[in-house]
C-alpha cells in the first residue's frame, strides 16, 4: 500500500465527511458532549486530589489517637513523653479536633484547637489566610468561608458565640479567615488555640483529642508510625497518606459512580452510532459499488471507513477534552461540583487546577477512540464487502 | 488473447427458482476488436459484461484477461485489473451524486496520479463529449443524457485497453449517439477493445470491423 494511495483515501474520507457535514457535525457534537462530561469528571477528580495534596502539605505526617473499646477517646499529654527517643520525630504537637453542631444553621463545623506557635510549619498557616488575618490569640478564632457565610459573620472582629456542653456561651472574636482556595479542607473550620478549644468542648486539663507528629524525613513515616504504635499500644496511629486515601476514596467513590453513568452514556451513543452506520442507505451502497468497479478494493473501502471513524472520534475527543479542561479550570467544574463536594454541609468555593496529565488524556482517548472504532467496525466491514456488481443493475 | 471467456455460467436464485442468467457462454476478443452483443431484455447481457469485467464471479467456467483468470487472483490484483485495464460504462446512472462532474471523472485516477494531470485529462474528455462547461455541475443538475455522457467519458479516464459498455447510447438522441459512436471508433482505431451491449441492430454499422454476438436466454450465439 503506497503512501500516495493512503493519502488519496484519506482525502476522499475528508471530502466525504465534509459533504455530509450536517450528519458528521451532529455526531461530533453529541459525541464530544459525552466526552466532555466524562473528561470533566476525570479532570475534576484529579484537581480535587491535587488540591488535597497541596492543602495537606502543612499538616502533620502522623496523627495519634487514643482508642478504647474500639472508639476514640481523649489522649493524655503524658503520652508525648513516651515518644522520647524515637529517632526521626521532629516534634509532637497536641491538638483538639472536634465537631460542633450548630442547631440554628443545622451545620456541623470542624473545630480545631492548636498550639500553632509550637508547630514546625506554623508559618505556612499564614499563607492559607486572607490578607489582614491574624493567627488567633486567646479568645480569638479563625473561620473558613463556609462558616462565615453560614453564620453571616460581618467581618474581621465580629463575635462568634458557641455553646459549651453545659449550654453556657463562649464568645470568640474572629481574627481572620481562611482563603477560599483552601476551602476543600477549611470551609467548615473554626480554628482557635488549644486552651479555648479545651474550654469550648469541656475537655479536662492534660487531655487532648490527638497528637500530631511531625517527621523530619517523609520517607521514614511508615517506620516511625510502626515504632509509635509499638510504644503506645492503646492508640491508633494514622499516617498522612491514609488521610489522603480517605479523601481520595470519597472523591473516587462519587467519581466512580458518575463514571459508570457516563460510560453507559458512551456505550449508548456508540450503539446509536453503530445502528446509524449499519442502516446503509442505497446511495451509500451504490457509491461503494461504483468505487469498486472503478478499482477500489475491499481493503480500500475498509480504510476509508477507518479514516472516517478515526477523524470523527478524534475530533470529538479533542473538542470534548478541551471543553472539559476549560470547564474545570476556568469555570470550577460548575456543572458537577454539587455531586463531587456535596459531602460537606457547606459547599466549598475552591479553585480547581487540573494538571494536564498524559495518563488522563490517554485514558480518555482509549475510552473514546478505540471503542468507537470497534463499534463501527462491523458496519464498516459490511460496507466494504458490498460486491461491485451491486452498481450494475 | 486479450479476453477469453470459457463456458461461463451464472445462476441467480429468486423466489426459490434458479435462473441461468448466463449459460455456458464462450467467446474471445483480441486487441482492437469491436464486439457488439445483441439480445432481448433479460437475456443476460448485463450479467455477461459484469462477468467479463470481474465484477461478478461466475458459478462455472472462467474469464481470462491477458491470460490471467479473473477470480484466481487476489482481491488486490483484481481491483488493479479493473482500475487499469477496464473502463466500465453502466446501463444506468452511475455517477456519485454528491461529487461534481470533475470529481466523478477523477475517481478512477484517484490512486497515484497528480491532481493536475487528472484535471487536464478530464477536461479533454469532457471536450470530446461536448460537456466541458458542466465540469463543476453536480449529477443532479444534468439531464439523463448528459449524465450518461459523463459516465462514458469517465470510462476513458484510465486509458483502458478494454471498454465494457452497457447500452451506452440507450437514452441519447441520434446526433449525440453518432458523436459517441464516432468517439468509440477513434479509440477503437487506436487499439482499444470494445464490448458493447445494445438493442440497436444498427450500432455496429458505425464501426470499422464489428463482430456481432447474439444472446438468447443466457446463451451466446455467434
Ligand atoms: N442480482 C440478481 N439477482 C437475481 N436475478 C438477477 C440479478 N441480476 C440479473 N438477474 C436476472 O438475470 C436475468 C438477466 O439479467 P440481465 O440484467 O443480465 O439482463 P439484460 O440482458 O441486461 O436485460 P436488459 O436489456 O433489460 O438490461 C434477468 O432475468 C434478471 O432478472
Ligand atoms: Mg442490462
Amino acid at each position: 500500500m503506497s503512501l500516495a494511495k493512503q493519502l488519496n483515501i484519506l482525502d476522499y474520507a475528508l471530502q466525504g465527511l465534509w459533504r455530509r457535514r450536517l450528519k458528521t457535525g451532529g455526531i461530533v457534537i453529541i459525541f464530544s458532549a459525552v466526552i466532555f462530561l466524562a473528561a470533566s469528571f476525570q479532570f475534576t477528580i484529579k484537581a480535587l486530589n491535587n488540591l488535597v495534596d497541596q492543602d495537606l502539605q502543612a499538616t502533620p505526617e502522623i496523627i495519634i489517637q487514643k482508642m478504647s473499646a474500639g472508639r476514640q477517646e481523649s489522649i493524655p499529654l503524658d503520652y508525648i513523653k513516651k515518644l522520647k527517643g524515637i529517632w526521626g520525630i521532629r516534634r509532637v504537637v497536641p491538638r483538639i479536633w472536634g465537631y460542633y453542631f450548630d442547631a440554628t444553621t443545622k451545620a456541623n463545623y470542624t473545630v480545631i484547637g492548636l498550639n500553632y506557635k509550637k508547630m514546625p510549619m506554623g508559618g505556612l498557616l499564614d499563607k492559607a489566610l486572607i490578607k489582614g488575618s491574624l493567627l488567633p490569640g486567646s479568645g480569638e478564632a479563625l473561620v473558613g468561608t463556609g462558616v462565615k457565610e453560614a453564620l453571616r459573620l460581618p467581618a474581621k472582629g465580629a463575635m462568634l458565640s458557641l455553646f459549651r456542653p453545659d449550654y453556657s456561651l463562649k464568645a470568640l472574636k474572629v481574627s481572620g479567615e481562611f482563603m477560599p482556595s483552601t476551602d476543600i479542607l477549611t470551609t467548615d473550620t473554626i480554628l482557635m488555640n488549644l486552651a479555648d478549644s479545651r474550654d469550648l468542648f469541656g475537655i479536662k486539663p492534660g487531655l487532648v483529642t490527638d497528637l500530631c507528629v511531625y517527621v523530619a524525613n517523609p520517607r521514614e513515616v511508615t517506620t516511625i508510625a510502626r515504632k509509635i504504635a509499638a510504644r503506645l499500644p492503646d492508640t491508633r496511629v494514622v499516617p498522612k497518606s491514609q488521610i489522603k486515601e480517605t479523601y481520595r476514596e470519597v472523591f473516587g467513590w462519587r467519581g466512580g459512580f458518575a463514571s459508570i453513568c457516563l460510560l453507559t452514556a458512551i456505550a449508548a451513543f456508540i450503539i446509536f452510532a453503530w445502528d446509524k452506520a449499519s442502516g446503509m442507505n442505497p446511495d451509500e451502497k451504490r457509491e461503494v459499488a461504483i468505487l469498486k468497479v472503478i478499482g477500489w478494493q475491499t481493503a480500500d473501502i475498509l480504510g476509508l471507513r477507518f479514516y472516517e471513524g478515526f477523524i470523527v472520534s478524534f475530533m470529538s475527543f479533542l473538542l470534548g477534552c478541551s471543553l472539559a479542561y476549560a470547564h474545570v479550570s476556568f469555570m470550577g467544574a460548575g456543572l458537577f461540583r454539587p455531586i463531587l463536594t456535596g459531602w460537606s454541609v457547606i459547599h466549598p468555593e475552591m479553585v480547581l487546577r487540573p494538571g494536564l496529565e498524559f495518563s488522563d488524556i490517554f485514558l480518555i482517548f482509549s475510552l473514546v477512540v478505540p471503542p468507537y472504532m470497534a463499534a463501527t467496525i462491523v458496519p464498516a466491514w459490511r460496507s466494504a464487502i458490498i460486491p461491485p456488481d451491486a452498481a450494475v443493475n | 488473447m486479450l479476453i477469453e471467456c470459457k463456458r461461463i455460467t451464472k445462476t441467480y436464485r429468486s423466489d426459490n427458482k434458479l435462473l441461468k442468467a448466463v449459460d455456458g457462454a464462450s467467446f474471445t476478443a483480441d486487441k482492437g476488436d469491436f464486439v457488439v452483443i445483441l439480445g432481448h431484455s433479460g437475456s443476460g447481457k448485463t450479467t455477461l459484461l459484469s462477468l467479463v469485467g470481474g465484477l461478478t464471479r461466475p458459478d462455472e467456467g472462467e474469464v481470462l484477461i491477458h491470460n490471467t483468470s479473473n477470480w484466481q487472483q487476489s482481491d488486490q490484483a483484481l481491483s488493479v485489473m479493473r482500475n487499469k485495464t477496464i473502463g466500465f460504462i453502466f446501463q444506468f446512472a452511475s455517477l456519485i451524486p454528491s461529487l461534481n462532474v470533475l470529481e466523478n471523472m477523477a475517481l478512477p485516477l484517484c490512486f497515484g496520479h497528480h491532481q493536475h494531470d487528472c484535471t487536464a485529462l478530464a477536461y479533454k474528455l469532457l471536450e470530446e463529449i461536448g460537456l466541458a462547461d458542466k465540469a463543476k455541475a453536480f449529477p443532479g443538475q444534468l439531464s439523463g443524457g448528459q449524465q450518461r455522457r459523463v459516465a462514458i467519458a469517465r470510462a476513458f479516464m484510465n486509458k483502458p485497453e478494454i471498454i465494457l459498455a452497457d447500452e451506452p447510447t440507450g437514452d441519447l438522441d441520434e446526433e449525440t449517439e453518432n458523436d459517441i459512436l464516432a468517439m468509440f471508433r477513434r479509440y477503437n482505431e487506436q487499439g482499444c477493445t470494445f464490448l458493447v451491449v445494445t438493442h440497436n441492430n444498427e450500432l455496429g454499422v458505425s464501426q470499422n470491423n464489428p463482430r456481432t454476438l447474439r444472446m438468447r436466454q443466457g446463451v451466446l450465439h455467434a
